[in-house]
């Protein structure tokens, strides 16, 4: 019996907690979602169970996307292989001496993160390259055969390369590594000008350990995936997230496991970029609020922003990774947030969670201290009869309870005051991070819509619009599982950085351009050896400019695939906006220097048609189902009778006037009074905030 | 002096609005931060993040401070403001008003640190400052940068303004921003770092006013008595916890750069009772003829008391109301308004390390040994043969800290008076400038011996590709980094020449100007350790061992100050002759015993 044609993208992504699948059909636009605990002794167990839940077959898949937390936990758990590290002469130290800097001002005891690989397994060859790349003291090959000696010695199953001016000149790498690999196979081999072609010595060095270091378990993951796949008879294309918001094939993830360590939370933002275009939103804030954390993200033109480089662990406790990874700033304030009075005796909101055990007092699992959803729960925001569709009811007098003894009456307060309060500081701290990714970088929220998803987000969306003054909300369908529903809208990706430091000017536009044909020529080869069709490849080519005798530089777009005369100037003056956004002011007057070519490759993938909600077809039924009507606290105006909307009843084109709730499965809007709602054609809920504008 | 206990009883504002509040200003100091980045010209403040932001009252109290800037400007906002409202008086500021202040008499740091600040006036009444702080990169005076080695009169250091309305009543003064361009070497970057500073201090001023407006101004002062309310039961707190007492410690300084043959004796005084603390300067040296005087007695001693209350909590008037300093005038931490001050934070780093040294009999657990304490760096200039353009690569001297009685102190960071400073990459130095780093590591046997050893300092071998000058400023080399419960110091400072491959290498005096240089010429800087924590001849034999097969430590320092003894070959633990050396060692500083 022939094997039925594969009609299905498949999302599975893995998160500390549970395993999210997601499945759609591209025949008819249904979309399937299942959930199961992770597994962390084999993930892929957890995947199994999911798959099981769906009743998706393999079988039907055409193209598996995938997110894993495998990365972050090897390095949490400091479980990545036992590995070396090969340096040139005299700077064997690099990695541990790091940037010297002390990110905490007044911590006598702060403690810089551990290098990964200790010092008597961080070897020297001799050689040196210049910042031209040319060869000022050639490799010597007496220099490599003693680090494989000490390799075989230490019994090492990593070793990452990371020379002086690799990324102007590779050739003593791709050196050394022929010889480590030729003399020790099985051993997991990665050089830094295969990774990164940047300057910092430091940055590169990290990234480049950091791939050896995670690089053999995750051989060992990804292999077992395909086995378990195999046995399964998928045989469409297997892909694996990566913190820039691409995926990559299972080869490249192999390659390079480096670029896998953030995927969770960008899948969001992915999906929040993709229907920014679709909505002609070119500026949108992109909003994920779960259960112990809030992040916030910044799309741009369709594109989310991205940073150059990224922290695993923190900026004061983590490893640099030099890699773009998108820019997701995160609070600690979720749903499971507790409120509690600290030795001063201040109100405080997080950013302890009561996570999943024990959770929020109303779930009745034994938890004492209140949290914000049950904050949510006694002001009558959240149904406690209907949580999760009535599969779960809630204990809104326990929670009610606890916010009146452990709250209220200590401050006096009433109960709903306390409640109402309790939401205020929540969303005054997400207010923090949304600032930080807006005011603090230039942009004006009043120039952005909010489009905001995971479970608790749509229940803060306006009050946090209303105190930064954006004017729109957006609520896409299924905000709960939006994340998950993201990744299968993911592109291949891969970014090519190379550093080049020239002057901006006609002299160097030859190297530029030849150095930009060669970026795109291995962008291209790389999505073709991955099998996209050529009408599918994109490329997109940015100089890394910056003013003469400044330090950082700023991404600028090329508008073309060379450099030309006209490009020059339109190059030029798109730098000095994008530097008068970030900074303030432009020198237009002042000389500019390239620090980076960059090219992004992209491989487009087949991408789901979102089903149309139907409109009511005539003006008689212009107004919704009011599904029920209860008592809602608003603060200033007390308990409110509030008309409650079932999400799924909602058609396009239906206009609503807060105050008013819309309920749908693992999610809540609340509308204060004024938010005029409309639902689109896709059933995006797009709310305009009253008080914002 | 209110009992704490009562102050934070009585909750004069709604515990939600509090903090709201508490977030605005935080908030609000974030932004402005992030808008003087942002907009200055400069990289010594966007990366070197040599400046302070905040607010202060109408009383000159702080409000809010950043987190980020160097540490060494924490809450010292108060004093130019207090200034300013002496001169001018309340009834002399109006709104619109921008004032500078860099006057070495009320700011006591090197002229460089201008501090910008506004008055914000709500219904005609005088409420609070935004102020920023921030380095110029020069004010004029003998040198290029404004920071002489070896000046003697701060009129050698540049141009003073004093409380000086660059604007009034919203309008730029051009009389006297023509002063200031005029006096200053690159005026279009320093009026521009200028204004980077007002339009944050604008920026402060306006959001002070809508927070004002939304909440009431008897709300936001409430929240503000109360935010520093806490901070002062939380400090409080946190000194009761050291035991009462009276303690001392003493270092001294090579020198001030002009009288090189002359040491400068520091020595603090720390007075413990109950839930106060007083820091002492009283026999503190007079002042000095070099460039190593401030008036920054109440800066160090509130880096110290910050370090060891609540380091983690923001800054504002409340975190040193049960902080005492006394500093009679005329000491080098207060000297007269015409001492040179270019190099001001050389002494103060010392200090701020002997308040901790002063406290380590009570708190052995809370306080560092002695680091590498020295505020420099190598710096190289000269015309850039590629460019025809003038360089002047200047990276900060890193070093070890010192160990704690739990750890060994950090290998290579920057100083206590630095914070989120960062070093300059080879990679990118010797992309931008004619020169090549021959090697950078860290420095074996440089961290001070103890049960924790000190921190690791670094070697950095610089050669010149072009004819270019060096200077240097180095320090502490006489006294150095001091050990705890019996642990040893930390190597000093060394700075060699080599004139080419073959050639010997020569030492290279520690303070030096305008040393001129060849291609070939190789200068080695090796950075001072961390002081050790504990007798070394008690630290774990097998993290000694494992010291010297990662190098930090020698076979020899390991014989010699560890007592552990290691084969030849296997570097295995020699058992019987460790045993007799540690005994040998052990005895040696216990005479009584033996």
């Amino acid at each position: 019996m022939p094997a039925p044609a594969p009609r299905c993208l498949l999302g599975v992504d893995i998160g500390g907690t549970f395993t999210d699948l997601v499945a759609f059909n591209l025949e008819d636009g249904q979309i399937t979602l299942s959930k199961s605990s992770s597994t962390p002794n084999d993930l892929t167990e957890g995947i199994r169970s999911c798959l099981v839940k769906s009743g998706v077959p393999l079988t039907e898949v055409a193209t598996f996307f995938h997110g894993t937390t495998q990365v972050i936990n090897t390095v949490i758990e400091k479980t990545g292989a036992k590995t070396g590290l090969v340096t040139t002469a005299g700077f064997r130290d690099v990695l541990e001496i790091g940037r010297a800097n002390r990110p905490q001002n007044y911590n006598l005891f702060y403690q810089k993160p551990t290098p990964l690989v200790p010092r008597h397994l961080r070897f020297e060859v001799e050689e040196r390259m210049t910042p031209d790349g040319e060869v000022l003291v050639p490799l010597t090959e007496e220099s490599v055969e003693a680090v494989i000696d000490a390799a075989r010695r230490h019994g090492l199953e990593a070793v990452a390369v990371c020379l002086l001016h690799a990324y102007a000149n590779p050739r003593h790498e791709e050196q050394v590594r022929a010889a480590l690999s030729a003399a020790l196979p099985g051993v997991y081999i990665c050089e830094s000008s295969d990774i990164v072609r940047e300057w910092r010595e430091f940055e590169r060095t990290s990234t480049t350990v950091m791939n050896a270091y995670v690089g053999p378990r995750v051989e060992r993951y990804v292999a077992r995936l395909e086995a378990m796949n195999g046995s399964l008879g998928f045989r469409g294309s297997f892909l694996i997230m990566q913190s820039n918001g691409g995926v990559m094939t299972s080869d490249a993830a192999r390659r390079f496991p480096v670029s896998m360590v953030e995927s969770g939370p960008v899948a969001g933002v992915i999906g929040a970029a993709y229907l920014s275009t679709q909505l002609d939103e070119p500026f949108l804030i992109a909003f994920d609020m779960g259960g112990t954390t809030a992040k916030a993200s910044l799309i741009e033109h369709g594109i989310p922003k991205t940073t150059p480089i990224y922290y695993l662990g923190g900026y004061a406790d983590g490893y640099p990774l030099q890699l773009p990874v998108i820019e997701v700033v995160e609070v600690g304030t979720g749903g499971g947030s507790i409120a509690w009075i600290d030795e001063t005796g201040a109100l405080k909101v997080g950013p302890r969670s009561a996570g999943a055990e024990p959770g929020p007092v109303c779930y009745g699992k034994g938890g004492g201290e209140p949290t914000v959803t049950d904050a949510n729960v006694a002001l009558g925001r959240v149904d406690a009869a209907r949580f999760l569709g009535g599969e779960m009811p809630l204990e809104a007098a326990q929670a009610k309870a606890a916010i009146r003894e452990r709250i209220a009456a200590p401050f006096g307060l009433e109960v709903e005051e306390a409640a109402a309060g309790i939401l205020t500081i929540a969303e005054s701290n997400m207010s923090l991070a949304v600032r930080a990714i807006t005011i603090e970088k230039g942009y004006d929220p009043r120039d952005f819509a909010l489009m905001v998803f995971g479970g608790a987000g749509p229940m803060h969306a306006l009050s946090l619009a209303r105190e930064l003054a954006i004017p729109r909300v957006i609520i896409p369908t299924m905000p709960a599982h939006f994340s998950a529903l993201g990744m299968v809208l993911t592109d291949l990706r891969r970014d090519f950085v190379r550093t080049c430091v020239r002057p901006f000017s006609g002299d160097a536009f030859q190297d530029l351009n030849a150095l930009l044909t060669e970026l795109k020529e291995e962008g291209r080869n790389w999505l073709r050896a991955e099998g996209v069709a050529p009408k599918n490849i994109a490329c997109a080519a940015f100089l890394d400019l910056r003013y003469v005798g400044q330090e950082y530089a700023v991404t600028t777009p090329l508008g073309g695939d060379t450099i030309t005369p006209e490009h020059r100037d339109r190059t030029r003056a798109e730098f000095d906006r994008l530097y008068e956004v970030r900074y303030g002011h432009s020198f237009s007057e002042v000389p500019v220097e390239v620090v980076n070519a960059r090219v992004i490759a992209l491989g487009k993938g087949q991408k789901p048609a979102f089903a149309k909600l139907p409109g009511r077809g005539g003006p008689a039924a212009a107004a919704p189902i009011k599904a029920a009507r209860r008592f809602v606290y608003y603060p200033g105006l007390g308990f409110v009778e509030c008309p409650i909307y079932d999400r799924r009843s909602l058609l396009g084109g239906d206009r609503f006037t807060g105050p008013a709730i819309v309920e749908e499965y693992a999610s809540t809007l609340v509308l204060g009074p004024g938010d005029a709602a409309e639902v689109n054609e896709f059933g995006y809920i797009v709310v305009h905030v009253e008080g914002a504008a | 002096m209110s009992a704490p206990q009562a102050a934070i009883q009585e909750l004069a504002v709604n515990p939600v609005t509090l903090e709201v509040v508490r977030n605005a200003l935080i908030a609000i100091v974030n932004e402005m931060t992030s808008n003087l980045t942002r907009t200055s010209y400069s990289p010594i403040i966007s990366e070197i993040k040599d400046f302070g932001v905040g607010f202060v009252d109408a009383r000159a109290r702080s409000i809010a401070q950043t987190l980020a800037g160097l540490p060494v400007f924490l809450a010292d906002l108060g004093p130019p403001i207090a200034d300013s409202l002496a001169l001018h008086g309340p009834e002399g500021l109006e709104p619109g008003d921008v004032l500078l202040s860099n006057y070495s008499g009320v700011n006591g740091q090197h002229l460089n640190n201008v501090v910008a600040h506004s008055p914000i006036f709500v219904a005609g009444e005088l409420l609070a400052f935004p102020a920023v702080r921030a380095h110029w990169i020069d004010v004029g005076g003998k040198v290029s940068g404004s920071l002489a080695h070896d000046s003697r009169e701060i009129f050698e250091e540049g141009l003073q303004l004093r409380s000086v309305k660059v604007y009034r009543r919203g309008l730029p003064d051009q009389d006297i921003v023509r002063i200031i361009r005029h006096n200053v070497r690159f005026p279009d970057l320093i009026l521009g770092d200028m204004r980077a500073q007002i339009s944050a201090c604008r920026l402060g001023e306006k959001r002070f006013t809508e927070l004002v407006a939304r909440y009431g101004k008897e709300t936001v002062f409430a929240c503000i008595q109360r935010i520093w309310d806490e901070a002062e039961l939380l400090t409080r707190r946190a000194v009761e916890a050291i035991p009462d007492g009276i303690f001392m410690a003493e270092t001294f300084l090579d020198n001030d750069g002009v009288n090189l043959r002359q040491p400068i004796p520091l020595k603090v005084r720390v007075i413990v009772e109950g839930s106060e603390m007083t820091v002492d300067f009283s026999e503190m040296p007079r002042q000095v003829s070099g460039p190593y005087n401030s008036r920054g007695a109440v800066g160090a001693a509130r880096v110290a008391f910050k370090c060891l209350t609540c380091p983690m909590l923001p800054a504002n008037d409340g975190c040193f109301r049960n902080l005492k300093v006394v500093a009679p005038e005329g000491t080098i931490l207060s000297a007269d308004e015409n001492a040179a001050m270019g190099w001001w934070m050389m002494p103060i780093v010392s200090v701020i390390d002997l308040i901790l040294k002063a406290l380590h009999p009570a708190i052995p657990e809370q306080v560092t040994a002695g680091h590498y304490a020295n505020i420099s760096g190598a710096m190289f200039m000269g015309v850039n043969p590629r460019s025809g353009r003038r360089f002047h690569i200047m990276d900060p001297e890193i070093g070890g800290w010192g160990a704690t009685s739990k750890h060994d102190g950090m290998n290579a960071v920057v100083s206590l008076n630095q914070g989120d400073v960062h070093n300059l990459p080879v990679e990118t130095e010797e992309t931008t400038y004619p020169v090549r780093v021959r090697e950078f590591r860290l420095r074996q046997d440089s961290g001070g011996p103890g049960r924790f050893r000190g921190g690791l300092g670094v070697v950095r071998a610089t050669e010149a590709l072009a004819p270019c000058e060096y200077m240097g400023q180095y320090e502490r080399v006489q006294a150095p980094p001091w050990g705890l419960a019996g642990g040893g110091e930390g190597k000093v400072n060394r700075v060699t020449l080599r004139r080419h491959p073959e050639a010997a290498e020569e030492e290279l005096a520690l303070k030096l100007v305008n040393y001129p240089l060849q291609p070939q010429h190789v200068v080695t800087l090796s950075s001072p350790g961390g002081g050790g924590y504990g007798p070394a001849w008690e630290r774990d034999v097998e993290s000694v061992r494992r010291d010297v097969l990662d190098g930090y430590v020698s076979r020899e320092q390991a014989r010699d100050d560890y007592g552990v003894v290691l084969r030849d070959g296997t570097l295995e633990v020699d058992e019987e002759a460790t045993r007799a050396r540690r005994r040998h060692l052990g005895g040696r500083d216990q005479p009584a015993a033996a």
